[in-house]
């Protein structure tokens, strides 16, 4: 009796226990997303969604840490509790390898506002044939720079070449007011988001022809080394203090504080760098245009949308979530509520609302935005399963490059040696 | 089965009850995932790629060829060994100040416990940007005389060094904490004694103070040890396991192998090996201190 009486309270433990995912699982749809501003702003426009389609929606927008654990857990135990997932466009090519999405090709083709999208963020998910997501994010490269400490050395315009920053950089720089700084950190979205527009522009690549499907290592080259080589001297010579371990963290703060007059990184980063409430220089700083090199002009991009999982129930339903996630109203909503420039639709740009906010950061700001992003190449950093893993080891040796661990020659020969070990290993 | 002197056998029952829950936890939450971990290191299973279920020794095999895996060791020994060190020196100075020289700060404990309680992350926060030229008030201080401090975390011993004194502002606490709970077991007579007897405060530290707290400082010593094997948020926020790799320990490199290379039995094959040496150094130490007491 006794066994019988404390089995029945540790069950309705249980069944009390059990009913609290029942919560989670009464929503018709589950998104998980990290957080940024656009996906803070999604969150707050579940009720739209629930009137316009009529079903119920959970977006739960974690930290990116705790974003890589939840999703890694659903998708290799195939839980099919996801059913619309934040797709970063580094990772969708492992995702696509290992399963975990699946294509919607169907729904971008025949989907309304679609000429509206803008191509380069939508293309960069389209594999082999197949869409993976549609883009909600798309960041480009942007520099920022101090219009008085430039035009105090002589300078009215900003450089546009790599060549004219090491010139102007070297003109400003002062025990007070470093020449130039980026990240200089080691990761695939550190150093490796901003080094690549240097080495791009003087030639370098990261293979032999990518485009054409020739993936021998080719880091190794005069071409690379050259762009290595503007890069180490600028941060070297002209950076700041400290700066062979600088993340976007502090390029932002020191940036903001007056300590460095110009930046090169990504349009978020150049926004906050000029928030008049974050920074004591904000009215002296402009935007310009990432600096080209022989080989043409290579702003920095990063794509973000959003994508369906494998196991995910009801696809249909998930690809009505990222139609709307994704449509003009949606967009420009977000864009007015939050710090949110990188929207992928054209026409968000030509909303007369959208363009008073973002004109009072600056003027130039959204017109150097999508002047950048028409020039940006999709593939910036390689679009292949084992990217996270290869920018990670590139990332590194650049990094030991410029804080003197290695030459530039021997980091670039390392180079290509950890990309042939990675492509081994990914076999 | 043996009696515990003085209590009754019903009573024994009850307290091997009690136990129960402990069993269970440890079991269910220690030592199965652990053997998890154990069979993992045996597969060749990876995130990514299609499992061919291949049984054997590859991992730890490849584990004595690869140089990262080597370095990293340097890497976590040079945490390791000067974390414990400085924790230990600063953390008996500490307790001892408190406890014998100026006994009337004994309520200022509380203060010096402070960093003890911050989080990880936010130690790591606060020492990057201190350690970050531009953004760090120590360096405006220095730049008023004209004194320029070097950038840490741009060069391996820099860098090494940085994270060792952020851990060591962080931890000493807890060293502190068990030493003043050694210095209360030890009567004050001795001190008193010697005291008498002509020896200075320094004298009765070296003799009388420091031998007596020999098996506690093992103690302590091990704890950090085994805990500054694990660092892991001061890495990941400090210099991202740079400049170039140099900051990558041990514990940090499994990280790397198993969530950036997807590369799970191969993490796993470290974590075994992480968990090993800190057995046999837990073995050693708790045998040597063994030693010490009977003595």
């Amino acid at each position: 009796m006794k066994l019988a009486s404390s089995l029945r309270n540790g069950l309705s433990g249980l069944a009390i226990l059990a009913m609290s995912p029942v919560s989670a699982l009464a929503e018709d749809l589950n998104v998980v997303l990290f957080s940024m501003p656009y996906t803070r702003g999604l969150a707050e426009l579940e009720a739209d969604f629930e009137a316009k389609t009529g079903h119920t929606v959970d977006i739960e927008v974690v930290g990116q840490d705790v974003f890589e654990n939840r999703i890694t857990l659903s998708f290799t135990g195939k839980t099919g509790d996801i059913d619309v997932v934040h797709t970063p466009v580094i990772q969708v090519q492992r995702w696509i390898e290992a399963g975990w999405i699946q294509p919607i090709t169907g729904g971008v083709n025949g989907m309304e506002g679609r000429d509206d999208m803008l191509a380069g963020p939508l293309d960069a998910y389209l594999v082999k044939g197949d869409y993976y997501a549609l883009p909600f994010f798309a960041e480009t490269g942007m520099m920022a720079y101090r219009k008085d400490i430039l035009s105090a050395a002589g300078y009215d315009s900003p450089p546009e070449t790599w060549e004219e920053v090491l010139e102007v950089a070297a003109a400003v720089h002062s025990d007070d007011v470093a020449g130039a700084a980026m990240r200089v950190a080691p990761g695939q979205g550190f150093n490796m988001f901003v080094f690549p527009m240097i080495m791009r522009a003087y030639g370098g690549t990261f293979f032999a022809d990518y485009t054409g499907g020739d993936l021998t290592p080719n880091m190794n080259t005069p071409e690379a080394l050259a762009g290595l080589e503007v890069y180490s001297k600028l941060m070297n010579d002209y950076g700041p203090d400290g700066i062979g371990n600088f993340n976007f963290g502090e390029v932002i703060a020191s940036m903001q504080s007056g300590k460095v007059a110009m930046i090169f990184d990504g349009t978020g980063v150049a926004a906050e760098a000029m928030d008049p409430e974050a920074s004591q220089v904000a009215d002296q700083i402009a935007v310009a245009p990432i600096p080209s090199g022989p080989a043409g002009r290579f702003p920095t991009i990063a794509v973000h949308g959003l994508g369906v999982p494998a196991d995910a129930p009801n696809p249909e339903a998930s690809f009505a979530f990222i139609e709307w996630a994704t449509s003009e109203e949606t967009l420009t909503k977000i864009a007015l509520a939050q710090p949110y420039a990188d929207f992928t639709r054209a026409s968000v740009a030509q909303n007369p609302e959208v363009v008073a906010k973002y004109a009072s950061i600056h003027p130039d700001f959204l017109d150097v935005r999508v002047q950048m992003l028409g020039e940006a190449i999709g593939h910036y950093r390689p679009l292949l399963p084992y990217w996270p893993q290869m920018g990670a080891a590139v990332g590194e040796m650049i990094n030991s490059a410029v804080n003197g661990i290695m030459s530039n020659e021997e980091a670039l020969a390392a180079a290509d040696e950890e990309i042939e070990a990675i492509q081994a290993d990914n076999q | 089965m043996t009696q515990v002197s003085g209590v009754q056998p019903v009573f024994q029952k009850t307290f091997a009850r009690m136990l129960y829950p402990a069993v269970f936890a440890v079991g269910l939450f220690a030592i199965l995932p652990l053997m998890g971990m154990l069979a993992l290191s045996f597969t060749d299973f990876h995130l990514v790629k299609p499992w061919d279920r291949e049984i054997g020794f590859q991992n730890f095999e490849r584990l004595i060829n690869d140089r990262r895996f080597v370095n990293s060791i340097y890497v976590m020994m040079m945490l390791s060994v000067f974390g414990v060190i400085f924790q230990v020196a600063m953390g008996t100075l500490v307790a001892v100040g408190l406890e014998k020289i100026v006994p009337r700060w004994r309520l200022m404990r509380g203060v010096f416990v402070v960093p003890f309680v911050v989080p990880a992350i936010a130690v790591a926060l606060i020492w990057l940007s201190l350690f970050t030229p531009t953004l760090s008030p120590i360096n405006a201080f220095f730049d008023l005389f004209g004194i320029t401090v070097p950038a840490m975390l741009t060069s391996q011993n820099g860098a090494i060094a940085a994270i060792v004194i952020a851990d060591t502002w962080a931890s000493y606490p807890f060293v502190m904490l068990l030493i003043l709970a050694a210095l209360q077991g030890i009567s004050t007579d001795l001190d008193e004694a010697a005291a008498i007897d002509g020896a200075t405060k320094i004298q009765v530290f070296f003799r009388i103070t420091l031998p007596l707290l020999l098996p506690a400082l093992l103690m302590v010593s091990l704890f950090r040890f085994i805990e500054t094997l694990k660092h892991f948020p001061l890495i990941f926020v400090m210099t991202n396991g740079g400049p170039g790799r140099s900051t990558q320990a041990t514990n940090y490199y499994a990280f790397i192998q198993t969530f950036q290379s997807s590369n799970v039995s191969y993490g796993a094959a470290i974590a075994v090996f992480l968990f090993l040496f800190a057995a046999v150094i837990s073995f050693y130490v708790a045998r040597s201190n063994a030693r010490i007491s009977d003595a």
